[in-house]
């Protein structure tokens, strides 16, 4: 038995609903909100949009340079 | 007679470096340039293989290399900073950081911020982690990019895990704010006009 919790706890806790950080319960009623909630669809959809957004811009990778320098600077030291 | 263990430090090289661009990427949001990232994430994986031994195999190596580049973040540059802002995120007001927040935004608003939003080449959206305070930025980046869960981002930056969820709050408020500011100069339209009621 779940309870829409309404658009005020959906509002505060959905940062956490999105990274999966609250429990079963909780995330139950905040789904069956959603579920009727246009508003706060919209919002947990932002949210969605901030975090992939930010991860696509943070993908990086290392230069070869460092990898070179890093795996010879490490040898030197296994061999000591 | 008993066989020699063998070095732990022998498994480092190929248990480690597979993180070694994802700890770059960390270490550039930390620097901000990639020269002195590149000497820290150095600088990390040199203590990480010291400490190697240290390690308890089966746990969570990613979480334990992260923790060693923030040690060494901290140790290394922040001292070198002095920048009075670093680290003193904390003693920001709630009203000091704006809302970005939206409640009374209209449902189409709220879908155009998105795409708005999702729209932004990523050097805006690394602009926009730049610009927020260090302690805000570190915690959004650990969560959302890395998806450390908040036990371990606060045993990372070394904090309770209620000071982690204030930072994130606080720091994908700010962030949004930003973007969405961003898209709008960019004139990518992220919210309709404001609802002040000025048909024309």
């Amino acid at each position: 038995m779940t309870n829409d919790c309404g658009c005020d706890k959906a509002r505060a806790e959905l940062e956490e609903y999105l990274r999966n950080e609250i429990c079963r319960t909780d995330a139950a009623d905040i789904r069956a909100h959603l579920e009727t909630c246009e508003g706060c669809q919209s919002e947990l959809h932002v949210g969605i949009v901030l975090t992939q957004t930010v991860q696509r811009a943070c993908k990086e990778t290392a230069p070869e340079e460092l990898r070179d320098q890093l795996l010879a600077r490490l040898r030197t030291l296994q061999s000591h | 007679m008993s066989t020699p263990t063998p070095d732990p430090r022998a498994l480092f090289e190929e248990q480690a470096i597979p993180f070694l661009d994802q700890l770059y990427g960390a270490a550039l949001r930390m620097t901000r340039n990639p020269s002195d990232a590149q000497d820290l994430v150095q600088e990390t994986f040199v203590k990480a293989y010291a400490a190697f031994g240290q390690f308890e195999q089966g746990t969570n190596l990613k979480a334990w290399l992260y923790r060693i580049l923030t040690n060494t973040y901290i140790n290394l540059y922040r001292k070198k900073q002095r920048d009075p802002y670093q680290g003193s995120t904390s003693d920001m007001e709630d009203w000091q950081l704006g809302t970005a927040e939206s409640v009374t935004a209209s449902l189409s608003s709220r879908s155009a911020e998105a795409e708005a939003i999702d729209h932004l080449p990523d050097s805006d959206v690394k602009e926009a982690l730049q610009s927020i305070p260090e302690d805000f930025r570190l915690a959004v980046y650990l969560a959302d990019v890395e998806g450390f869960s908040y036990q371990e981002i606060a045993d990372i930056m070394k904090t309770p895990v209620g000071t982690v969820m204030s930072r994130l709050h606080r720091g994908r408020r700010l962030l949004r704010g930003l973007l969405t500011d961003y898209a709008r100069e960019r004139g990518l339209e992220a919210t309709a006009a404001p609802a002040r009621g000025s048909k024309k």
